[in-house]
C-alpha cells in the first residue's frame, strides 16, 4: 500500500461524501434547511436502480433512470410534505426531514427487504499502473471524475442559464423574486429535484464499494453534513474541499495511526473539523452573515 | 431563527379562582393516578412509564438548550451516556448509589461546560456540528474503555432494590425512584423558567444582540444553558440504567440524538407537559406500529412522525393547551351569559 494509494482512496471516498454533501447544500440553499432525510432518499434511488439493472437494463441506463426519476420524487417532495413547513420553527422542519428518513428507510425494507445485494460498479474492473506501486483502481478514478462531472454542471447551470439564475435570487431573496414574477415555489421543488438526483449518483457510486442495504449511507450522511458545514453550507467548492479533506484524513489515519484504527477513523476528520470551525466559526469557505438588530 | 415571543414563562397569575380551584384539584389528581398505577398494572407497562420519565428528563435537558436559549444539538446522546456509564461503573465497584449520580452527572455537566465554552461563539448548523460530534466520538470510546465501560457487552449491574418493608416488587420501586427523580429535576425546571435564568435564556433565543444590551451576558449564560442541558442528559442517563439495570454502546448512538430532538418538537418546545408526551411518543409509539405490524413497524413510526408534525407543526402540547383555553372559555361565556 502506498501513499498515492491511499491519498486516492481517501479522493474517491471523499468524492462520495462530496457529491451527497453538494445535494445537501443545494437543499439548504434553496429551502434553509438541513434535511437529515438525504442519504435515505439516495438509497431507495439505489434501489431503484438495482432493480432496473436486476431487469437487465444496462448498468449506466439504470442509474440515469433512477436519477431522472429521483429528480422528479424530490421536487414532489418538498411540494407536498416539506412546503409547509418552510420559513416555520426551523425544528420542525429538520424533525419532519427525520420522519422522512424513517419512513423511507421503513419503506426500503418493506420493498427489497434487509438482504445484502451486490451493486455493479459503473466502472470497468482493474485500473491503471501495477507492480510495487499498486493499482489506482478505475473505479476510484470513475468516482472522482463523477463529482467533477456533477460540479461543473451544477456550476453551468447555476452560472450560465436563466432557470440557473432564477434559482440563485430565489435563493439570495425568496421575497423580492415573487415580487419579479418569478415562480418561487416551482424553483424551490427544483432545489429539491436536483438535489435528489446528485444523491442518487452518490448511492450509484457507493454502492459498489458496499453492499446494497437501508442503512448504507448512514456514516456518509455523517461526512456529508460535516463537509457542508465545513463549507458553510452555502459554497460548492468549499463543500467539495471539505469532502476531499475528510476523506483523505480518515483514510491516512486510518491506516498509518494504529492508535486509531477503523473505529476510530470517523472521530479523527469529525475533532479535526470541531477545531476548524471553532477557528473560522462561519466555515472555511462560507460568507460572514451580517445579523442585523 | 424564527423570532417568536410566545406563551409567557408564568403562565398563572391571574385566572379565577374556580380555575385555579381546578387545577389544583387535577394535580392532586394527577399524583394519585401515579403512585397508584404501578400498583395495579403490569411490569412491564410499569417498565414502559418509567423509561418515559427517564426520557421526559433527557429531552426536557435538551428543551433547555434548544426551546429556551435557541441552540441546536445533536450531542444528548452522548451526556446521557455519560450519566449512565458514571452510575453503572460505580456500582460495578462497589460504590452507592447517590455517589454514581453525583459523579455520572457531574462529568456529564464538566463535558458540557468544557464542550460548551468554545462552542458557544458558534449559532446554528455549526454549533449542531460540533454537538454531533459527541456521539460519533462518545461510541467507540465507550467500547474501548473496557475497564471502565465493560467494552461493546456494556455493563449489567443491579442497583435500587426495593427494601423488604415496602413489599414492592422491583419494577414497582424503580417506577417509583425514578418518578420521584424525575419530579424533582421537573420541579426545578419549572422554578429556573420562571426566574432569572428562564427570562435570560428567552432574552438569548429572541435576539442575542437585545440581550446583550438588556444586560444579560449572552456567552456565560449559553454555556450555563449547555452545561444545564448536559447534567439534565446525565441524570436521565442515571435513571436510565436503575430502569432497565443496564448500559452498552449501542444505547448512546446518534440516533438517540436524534429521535429526542424528535420527541421535543413533537411534544412542543418550552413546555414540561410536551417533553413528557414527546417521551411517550418516543417509547410508546414504536411498540404500538410493532404489534400492528412487525415488519413494517419502522415504516409506521416514521409515518406517525410525519402525520403528528403535519396536522400539530407546534407540538402536541401546545395544540392541547389550545383546545382546553378554548373549551375553558367557552364555558365561561356560558356561565357569565346564564347569569
Amino acid at each position: 500500500m502506498n501513499l498515492l494509494q491511499q491519498v486516492l482512496d481517501g479522493l474517491s471516498s471523499g468524492s462520495v461524501y462530496a457529491t451527497l454533501a453538494l445535494a445537501l447544500v443545494l437543499v439548504h440553499r434553496s429551502t434553509g434547511i438541513v434535511n437529515f432525510a438525504q442519504g435515505q432518499m439516495a438509497v431507495i434511488s439505489t434501489y431503484v436502480a438495482w432493480t432496473l439493472y436486476d431487469a437487465g437494463v444496462p448498468v449506466w441506463g439504470a442509474i440515469g433512470a433512477a436519477i431522472v426519476l429521483s429528480l422528479v420524487v424530490g421536487a414532489l417532495v418538498e411540494r407536498f410534505l416539506i412546503r409547509r413547513f418552510e420559513g416555520g420553527e426551523p425544528l420542525a422542519a429538520i424533525v419532519v426531514t427525520v420522519g422522512l428518513l424513517i419512513s423511507v428507510n421503513g419503506l426500503v425494507s418493506l420493498i427489497w427487504g434487509t438482504v445484502l445485494k451486490q451493486f455493479p460498479s459503473a466502472f470497468p474492473p482493474g485500473g491503471v499502473g501495477s507492480g510495487s506501486g499498486g493499482t489506482i483502481g478505475y473505479g476510484t478514478l470513475g468516482t472522482i471524475g463523477a463529482l467533477l462531472v456533477v460540479v461543473l454542471a451544477l456550476n453551468w447551470l447555476f452560472r450560465h442559464t436563466r432557470l440557473g439564475l432564477a434559482f440563485r435570487a430565489v435563493a439570495a431573496n425568496p421575497e423580492s423574486s415573487a415580487l419579479l414574477g418569478l415562480p418561487v415555489g416551482r424553483l424551490l421543488m427544483l432545489g429539491w429535484g436536483l438535489a435528489a438526483a446528485v444523491g442518487a449518483l452518490a448511492g450509484c457510486l457507493v454502492a459498489p464499494k458496499l453492499y446494497l442495504a437501508p442503512e448504507m449511507m448512514d456514516s456518509v450522511l455523517t461526512y456529508a453534513l460535516a463537509a457542508a458545514v465545513l463549507g458553510g453550507l452555502n459554497s460548492a467548492l468549499g463543500t467539495v474541499l471539505a469532502a476531499w479533506f475528510i476523506g483523505v484524513v480518515e483514510n491516512l489515519a486510518g491506516t498509518y495511526v494504529s492508535f486509531v484504527g477503523g473505529d476510530m477513523k470517523i472521530a479523527v476528520p469529525l475533532v479535526l473539523m470541531v477545531l476548524i470551525l471553532l477557528l473560522k466559526p462561519e466555515g472555511v469557505f462560507g460568507h460572514k452573515e451580517v445579523r442585523r438588530v | 431563527m424564527s423570532v417568536v415571543v410566545d406563551e409567557p414563562a408564568v403562565m398563572d397569575g391571574g385566572g379565577t379562582s374556580r380555575r385555579r380551584r381546578g387545577r389544583a384539584l387535577t394535580a392532586v389528581a394527577l399524583v394519585l393516578v401515579f403512585a397508584v398505577f404501578p400498583l395495579v398494572m403490569s411490569p412491564f407497562a410499569n417498565l414502559q412509564v418509567t423509561l418515559i420519565l427517564v426520557y421526559a428528563v433527557a429531552i426536557l435537558g435538551l428543551d433547555i438548550l434548544v426551546g429556551w436559549t435557541g441552540q441546536v444539538s445533536l450531542g444528548q446522546s452522548a451526556f446521557f451516556g455519560i450519566g449512565a456509564y458514571g452510575v453503572a461503573a460505580g456500582a460495578v465497584h462497589g460504590w452507592p448509589v447517590w455517589a454514581g449520580l453525583l459523579l455520572g452527572t457531574a462529568v456529564a455537566g464538566v463535558v458540557g461546560c468544557l464542550v460548551a465554552i468554545p462552542a458557544a461563539r458558534l449559532r446554528g448548523y455549526a454549533l449542531g456540528m460540533i454537538t454531533l460530534t459527541l456521539p460519533v466520538v462518545a461510541v467507540p470510546l465507550a467500547k474501548r474503555m473496557e475497564v471502565v465501560t465493560g467494552g461493546a457487552q456494556g455493563l449489567n449491574v443491579t442497583i435500587v432494590q426495593a427494601p423488604g418493608w415496602t413489599g414492592l416488587a422491583a419494577d414497582q420501586w424503580r417506577y417509583y425512584v425514578v418518578g420521584i427523580g424525575a419530579a424533582i429535576v421537573f420541579a426545578l425546571a419549572a422554578a429556573l423558567r420562571r426566574g432569572r435564568f428562564g427570562r435570560a435564556f428567552d432574552a438569548i433565543r429572541v435576539n442575542e444582540a437585545l440581550a446583550t444590551a438588556q444586560g444579560v451576558h449572552v456567552t456565560r449564560y449559553k454555556v450555563l444553558a449547555f452545561t444545564l442541558s448536559s447534567v439534565y442528559g446525565g441524570v436521565a442517563g442515571v435513571l436510565y440504567v436503575v430502569a432497565v439495570q443496564f448500559i452498552s454502546p449501542e444505547t448512546l448512538v446518534l440516533t438517540l440524538s436524534i429521535s429526542m430532538l424528535a420527541g421535543l418538537a413533537i411534544g412542543g418546545l418550552r413546555s414540561l407537559l410536551g417533553c413528557v408526551l414527546g417521551a411517550a411518543f418516543y417509547v410508546v409509539v414504536p411498540n404500538l406500529t410493532g404489534s400492528v405490524s412487525a415488519g413494517q413497524s419502522y415504516l409506521l413510526y416514521g409515518v406517525c412522525l410525519l402525520v403528528v408534525m403535519l396536522l400539530m407543526p407546534r407540538g402536541v402540547a401546545p395544540a392541547l393547551g389550545h383546545a382546553v383555553r378554548r373549551v375553558a372559555n367557552r364555558r365561561e361565556r356560558a356561565a357569565a351569559s346564564g347569569e
